[in-house]
C-alpha cells in the first residue's frame, strides 16, 4: 500500500501529544527489549518466533520488572507483534502504548484514558469522543442478549459452543454485544476466567476480574488491569495457560521466572495497554488503521 | 473445505442445503478472546442475507456452483430456453427460477446463469439493457412539469416509468437492478 502523507502526519501528531501528556503527568518513558525470551502466556495470543526467542506481544513483563525496581510511573510506546491477526483493525505488527501507575485504582486509569484521548484529539484538531459511560460486562450482555452471564451455561449463551463457556461468551460478544457499543464506554467486571494478569474478586457470587476495556467508536482501544501481585497465583495461571496451549496443539512458551519474581515485589498498581494505531484511526474517523501506517 | 482464512468476497459456500456467496467479512479478535470472522452470506437462490460469526479454525463447505455465459433464445409458457455460449448446449429454465427478472428478457440477450449441483438456480441480467418502447401515451401539449413520469410498455411485457418526452418507438436504457429508466438512447 502507498503510504498516506496526511495519515502519517496525524500519527506523528498523536505520538507527540501522548509523550507530552506523559511528561506533564510525571511518567518516565522506559524502552524495553522487543526481542524477548518469553512472550505473553495467553493461549489466544500467538507470538512471532525470532532466532532464540520471540518478538514481544506486549511490553508487560519487562515493564513489571521495571516497576518492581522502584519506578512508580512508567510508560512505553513501541512495536509489538501478534501472529495470525490481520484485518482492518488488526496488524501483525502494531504500536502499543502501555503505562503503569503504582497506587492507582481502575477509576483513576479511566480518568487518565479520558484525559489522554482528549489531549490527542485536541492535538489533531478533531472532536473529542464525547461523554464516557461505564458498564459492566454482565449489564451489557443482559441489555443486548437477555442472557444473565452469572447463571447461563455455555449452551444458553451460544448453542454452537456448548462445551466451551469462554468460547460461547466471545462468539455472542462478537455477534450481538460488541457491535452495539457505539459511544465511548469503559467496560468492566469481566468474567474471572478472562482475567489474564489482573486481580480477581473471587469472593463475589459471580467472580470477576479487576479489569476494564475502553471502547471508542465501537473499537476496543485499551485494556486495563489491577495488576496481580501474588507470585504463586501468577505461576498457577501460567501453568494453566501452558496446559491450554498444549490442548490446542500449540507449543507452550518457556515460563518467565524473572516476571514471577517481579510480581512478588511490585506495589499495588494499575496498568493499561492501548493500541496507538487504533487511537489515531478512531480520532481521525478512519474505517481501519491503514492510513496511519506504512504497510 | 475452506478455512476462515480463505474467506473473501465472492467465495461460494454451502450451508443448510443452500449455496451462498460471501458479501462482507471482517476479522475480529477481542483482546482476551479467540479470533473470529464476522461474515455476511447472500443466498444465491433466494437473495436472503444472513450474518454468521465464524471462529478461526471452523470450516466451510465449498458450494458446487458454476456460472455460465448464456444467450436467451425463447420461451414457451413455463420454460425459458437459453444456449450456453461455449458449448452451445440448450437449457430450459423454469419461470419461477428466473423470478421478476424474466420480464426484461429479450431474444439474443446475453445473461449469466448460476448452476447449483448442475441445476440452474439463478440468472443475472446485464446491469443495463437498451429496449424499445412498444407503447406510451403521447405527451400532452403544455404539460412541462419537471420530473413528471408516465408508464411505458415494452415488447418483453415489462413496464417502467419514463419522462414525458419519451415516445412510442424510442429506444431507452433501463437499469435492471431497479427496473428504472436511465436515459433515451435513440429517438424514433
Amino acid at each position: 500500500m502507498t503510504p498516506d502523507p496526511s495519515g502519517l502526519r496525524a500519527r506523528a501528531t498523536v505520538l507527540r501529544a501522548l509523550r507530552n501528556w506523559f511528561a506533564d503527568h510525571g511518567y518516565l518513558e522506559v524502552p524495553t527489549p522487543v526481542l524477548v525470551p518469553s512472550p505473553a502466556m495467553e493461549p489466544t495470543l500467538f507470538a512471532v518466533a525470532a532466532q532464540g526467542g520471540f518478538l514481544r506481544t506486549s511490553p508487560e513483563f519487562a515493564l513489571k520488572r521495571v516497576l518492581a525496581s522502584g519506578l512508580p510511573r512508567i510508560y512505553e510506546i513501541g512495536p509489538c507483534f501478534r501472529d495470525r491477526e490481520h484485518g482492518g483493525w488488526h496488524g501483525r505488527e502494531f504500536t502499543m502504548l502501555e503505562w503503569y501507575r503504582a497506587g492507582a485504582s481502575l477509576p483513576d486509569l479511566m480518568d487518565e484514558v479520558e484525559s489522554l484521548v482528549n489531549a490527542a484529539a485536541d492535538a489533531l484538531n478533531r472532536p473529542r469522543p464525547g461523554r464516557w459511560s461505564r458498564q459492566t460486562v454482565r449489564e451489557l450482555f443482559r441489555d443486548h442478549t437477555g442472557v444473565d452471564l452469572a447463571h447461563a451455561t455455555a449452551a444458553e449463551i451460544s448453542p454452537l459452543d456448548p462445551e466451551d463457556w469462554d468460547g460461547a461468551f466471545f462468539r455472542r460478544w462478537v455477534s450481538d454485544v460488541e457491535p452495539k457499543i457505539k459511544t465511548p464506554t469503559f467496560i468492566d467486571e469481566w468474567p474471572a476466567s478472562q482475567a489474564a494478569l489482573a486481580e480477581v474478586r473471587a469472593w463475589r457470587r459471580w467472580p470477576v476480574a479487576c479489569r476494564f476495556e475502553a471502547f471508542v467508536g465501537g473499537v476496543e482501544l485499551a485494556n486495563a488491569f489491577l495488576e496481580l501481585g501474588d507470585p504463586a497465583d501468577q505461576r498457577a495461571r501460567f501453568e494453566h495457560s501452558i496446559d491450554a496451549m498444549r490442548r490446542d496443539g500449540e507449543r507452550p512458551h518457556p515460563l518467565d521466572e524473572s516476571l514471577i519474581d517481579a510480581v512478588g515485589r511490585i506495589p499495588p498498581t494499575a496498568g493499561i495497554a492501548m493500541g496507538v494505531d487504533r487511537l489515531v484511526a478512531v480520532l481521525c474517523g478512519w474505517s481501519g488503521i491503514g492510513p496511519g501506517r506504512v504497510d | 473445505m475452506y478455512e476462515t482464512s480463505d474467506i473473501k468476497n465472492g467465495l461460494k459456500v454451502e450451508m443448510d442445503g443452500y449455496p451462498w456467496t460471501v458479501v462482507y467479512f471482517q476479522f475480529v479478535k477481542p483482546g482476551k478472546g479467540t479470533a473470529f470472522t464476522r461474515t455476511k452470506f447472500k443466498n444465491l437462490m433466494t437473495g436472503n442475507v444472513v450474518e454468521r460469526t465464524l471462529r478461526t479454525g471452523e470450516r466451510l463447505t465449498p458450494a458446487d456452483v458454476a456460472e455460465d455465459n448464456m444467450t436467451y433464445l425463447y420461451n414457451d409458457g413455463e420454460m425459458y430456453t437459453f444456449m450456453n455460449d461455449e458449448t452451445f448446449d440448450q437449457v430450459a429454465i423454469q419461470a419461477t427460477v428466473l423470478g421478476d427478472d424474466k420480464q426484461w428478457l429479450l431474444e439474443q440477450m446475453k445473461v449469466r446463469v448460476l448452476f447449483y449441483k448442475s441445476r440452474p438456480v439463478n440468472m443475472e441480467l446485464p446491469t443495463f439493457i437498451d429496449i424499445v418502447v412498444k407503447y406510451t401515451e403521447p405527451a400532452t401539449k403544455g404539460n412541462t412539469s419537471q420530473g413528471a413520469l408516465k408508464t411505458a410498455e415494452f415488447e418483453s411485457g415489462a413496464t417502467a416509468m419514463v419522462p414525458l418526452f419519451i415516445e412510442t418507438g424510442d429506444t431507452i436504457r433501463i437499469d435492471t437492478r431497479t427496473g428504472e429508466y436511465c436515459e433515451r438512447m435513440i429517438k424514433k
